[in-house]
């Protein structure tokens, strides 16, 4: 990190003398005063730890320029906001806190956040002085060099209006999909989780190419008056949004759009996350889900799971795995080439044609752990085209019929080569 | 198979029952002679015999007429012609019955990819996904039938069983012109009349020593216990031996995926120099690649060309693809790009362009290649119309006509 900038900052008042009593020693042992910005504040351990981690988790694990690994640490009047941005996305998040001097600092967010999370169980006190950044808890003391705040770029505003989610919900549906988003950034909008605001539901879909995951939430549109949108979020941001919100009671979503950059923005309490959206057309994914499937099988989710996790053991990378249903259950096996083969039944229930179907085992593994339910069904679409295996449907079963379920993961079967 | 003359043909009943029995051998019936009769379709109904009508030559493949009188492929021909004096002899044709050999596994993937090529005539299909459109495994093996028949005149018989050693016996049974299921639970019924050379593994000697020990057929095998077995043959074969009188062959239908590399080359008869003609000749080689990946039910990532220079100097460069491929379009701007990247170079003598680095293709839900889409719809009129159907525009022979202007691909 190239932090061997002075922190100067033209905008912030002048100081004027050496910090006042009661704080004691750091800046005393300093060399002398020079003219910089004083930003003082004490902070609870815990909450200044979470804040920080909170604010870096989305910073780029590499990045061209490096001021963007900083995390810009504001103090106001009682309290202390915490944020971080790349240009694509940002995090902010805002923390009470004794403030003795408010101001504008900017530190390398990873050293930050390496520190916060071991210091001891004692109050922090932040101060920025003369140049260095001092962190004290405890007996332990820090010092480090400032970033230059002022090349720091504004963060995006937060639009004021949005729809609503429940935030258990919104990590749930999250979770869900973003294992089925493309990590291939040849093709960039299916690196993104689309969602979708329609009446009174958020969907949100992902997909490869080779799946398609859809999960279907509630959506009160508030305020906002968003009643139809679309949004195409990149998934690894989208991610950590979902284990950000998971606590939260009700998460708010604004979709800023218009200008040449659109925006979206996830808040929740003192939280808020911003993404700038994928430009270009999602594919029409939703539309290859079949109307209705006469073929399915019910299974055990867990035992599903179980043998899938088994029989792969032994399969080549790559490998797909092979699904045989009839009415005796359904049996997998695995070809590993010469070393190795694996095979076991398990019970199901066939209602339909006997259909053999060849699948890579992650792929299903994640369509199974998004079901949450017991028992899972996996229905069997029709084709015609020896070169293309009909998709496999995987939904939750659920007694009764309860209308279209809320998870849906369509699957693409691999041609049947051993 | 050449020794049989028909005489204990078996074919089954339409209401056969094919549940389970999901592997198909199909055998083209008296190949190399048959080809021949497609040249020579006056010979037909005839004793044909193909080899060289020489003392020392041997023959290479016989008509059923002609088997009816003795004669057998590997016999010497002066034999043959004295028990079949009347006979008709014909040169063999070798490029002939490759070219036939091709089209009959074409026809066989049309109704499965899963098509594993046993030597020249004969293969095993797995149709247990082969979909609504084929049908059951019966109708799947008439099917196969009738197109081996209509779009290329020559004869396949097909054995149909849960197994490929059962089915390889009951296409061995329905010879000539026949279909033959043997249902999962008559296998047994249906292998203990057999003789124990009938099982795959029992050659000569071990065939002998099981006849020393009284055991001359199948039944027999089986009934004899594991232990006796494995005194006469060692564990591994006593075993396998036991399984297979059984009708229990776990060997799966594999395909061509256990390549390594697929490539295709071609040496000119006059080195080219001119750019243009190379790249039209690449383009011909990576349509070629990219049919037999999607065959053989694999992409590459890595594609790799060769050049051979008139003084026989060879260059090899490759790369790596952002995304593996099976599409001739993406493999030839792969090898175009290498060529291009070579620079200036000498008159060529040798081009060839290589898939390496290959995996099982993974199918998408849907296709933004509209490449693909394109040469999938090429390899299926291939499949139903031969080679020379379909082929790019620039691959066209000169027309002489007035051309508009080119416009790039």
């Amino acid at each position: 990190m190239s932090s061997n900038h002075l922190f100067i900052d033209p905008d912030s008042p002048t100081p004027t003398d050496p910090p006042g009593t009661g704080v004691r020693g750091l800046w005393q042992d300093e060399s002398p005063q020079q003219k910089g910005t004083h930003v003082r504040f004490e902070v609870n351990r815990d909450v200044f730890s979470e804040a920080v981690s909170f604010a870096v988790k989305l910073l780029p694990q590499r990045t061209t320029l490096p001021i963007l690994g900083g995390v810009l640490i504001e103090a106001g009047d009682d309290s202390v906001t915490l944020s971080a941005f790349d240009y694509e996305s940002s995090a902010r998040t805002t923390i009470g806190a004794a403030v003795g001097e408010p101001g504008r600092a900017l530190v390398s967010g990873r050293l930050l956040a390496d520190i916060a999370s071991r210091l001891p169980a004692a109050p922090v006190e932040f101060s920025v002085d003369g140049g260095r950044v001092s962190i004290r808890c405890g007996a332990g003391r820090f010092t480090l060099l400032p970033m230059p705040v002022e090349e720091y770029p504004a963060l995006p505003e937060l639009a004021a209006a949005g729809g609503l989610v429940p935030g258990e919900l919104l990590a749930d549906a999250i979770g869900q999909v973003v294992v089925a988003a493309s990590r291939d950034d040849v093709t960039p909008v299916i690196t993104g989780v689309q969602l979708e605001v329609g009446e009174n539901s958020l969907s949100l879909v992902a997909t490869d190419r080779y799946r398609v995951a859809i999960r279907d939430i509630p959506w009160d549109s508030a305020d906002s008056g968003i009643v139809e949108a679309t949004a195409l979020v990149p998934a690894r941001v989208l991610a950590e949004i979902g284990k950000t919100f998971a606590h939260a009671k009700t998460v708010r979503i604004a979709i800023a759009e218009g200008g040449d950059r659109e925006l979206i923005a996830f808040s929740a309490e003192d939280k808020a996350v911003t993404s700038l959206l994928i430009k270009g057309n999602y594919p029409p994914v939703k539309r290859l889900f079949p109307q209705s499937v006469e073929d399915y099988a019910v299974l055990s989710t867990s035992d599903l799971v179980d043998a899938v996790r088994r029989v792969s053991l032994v399969l080549e990378r790559e490998a797909a795995l092979r699904f045989s249903f009839s009415p005796d259950g359904l049996t997998l096996e695995a070809a590993g080439g010469e070393q190795a083969q694996a095979s076991e039944s398990i019970d199901a229930v066939l209602t339909g044609e006997e259909t053999v179907v060849s699948l890579k085992p992650q792929f299903l593994i994640d369509a199974l752990g998004g079901v949450h339910s017991e028992f899972v069904r996996l229905g069997f679409t029709r084709t015609d085209n020896p070169n293309k295996p009909g998709p496999v449907l995987i939904t939750a079963q659920t007694s009764g019929d309860t209308g279209p379920s809320s998870f849906r993961y369509l699957l693409q079967p691999n041609l049947l080569l051993r | 198979m050449s020794r049989q003359d028909g005489r204990d043909r078996l074919v089954s009943a339409e209401d056969a029952d094919d549940t389970g029995a999901t592997i198909l051998h199909a055998d083209l019936d008296a190949f190399f002679a048959s080809v021949e009769l497609l040249d020579r379709p006056e010979l037909r109904g005839r004793p044909v015999i193909v080899g060289r009508d020489s003392p020392r030559s041997v023959v290479t493949a016989a008509t059923y007429e002609a088997r009816r009188y003795g004669v057998n492929s590997a016999m010497p021909m002066a034999v043959a012609l004295r028990r079949c004096p009347h006979a008709v002899v014909v040169e063999p044709h070798r490029d002939r019955y490759e070219h036939w050999s091709a089209r009959f596994f074409e026809i066989c993937r049309t109704i499965t990819p899963l098509v594993e090529p046993v030597g020249i005539d004969e293969g095993f299909l797995d149709v247990s996904g082969a979909g609504r459109a084929i049908g059951s495994p019966r109708a799947a093996a008439a099917l196969l039938r009738e197109r081996v028949r209509e779009r290329t005149g020559l004869v396949a018989s097909v054995g149909v069983a849960g197994s490929k050693f059962v089915a390889k016996l009951a296409s061995g049974r329905a010879k000539p012109d026949g279909l033959l299921v043997v249902p999962v639970a008559e296998t047994v019924a249906f292998l203990r009349p057999l003789p124990v050379d009938a099982l795959w593994g029992v050659g000569g000697r071990t065939g002998e020593r099981l006849r020393g020990r009284a055991i001359s057929t199948i039944g027999e095998l089986a009934d004899t216990p594991p232990a006796t077995l494995r005194a006469a043959l060692g564990d591994a074969l006593a075993q396998r031996l036991h399984e297979l009188a059984r009708g229990i062959d776990p060997r799966p239908v594999v395909t061509e995926r256990a390549e390594r590399s697929i490539g295709r080359e071609t040496t000119f008869e006059e080195d080219v120099a001119d750019p243009a003609e190379l790249r039209r000749v690449l383009r011909r080689l990576s349509d070629d690649v990219g049919a037999r990946l999607r065959r053989a039910g694999c992409s590459a990532r890595t594609i790799a060309i060769k050049v051979r220079f008139g003084d026989f100097r060879t260059i090899s460069r490759s790369r790596t693809l952002a995304e593996p491929t099976d599409v001739g379009h993406a493999i030839h701007e792969a090898a175009v790009a290498l060529l291009d990247a070579a620079g200036e170079i000498p008159p060529v003598r040798l081009i060839g362009v290589r898939a390496e680095q290959l995996g099982p293709r993974t199918v998408s839900l849907w296709e933004e290649d509209a490449w693909r889409e394109a040469e999938q719809a090429v390899d299926q009129a291939r499949d139903r119309f031969g080679r020379g159907a379909v082929r790019p525009a620039r691959l066209l022979p000169d027309s002489g006509g007035p051309r508009g202007p080119r416009r790039p691909a």
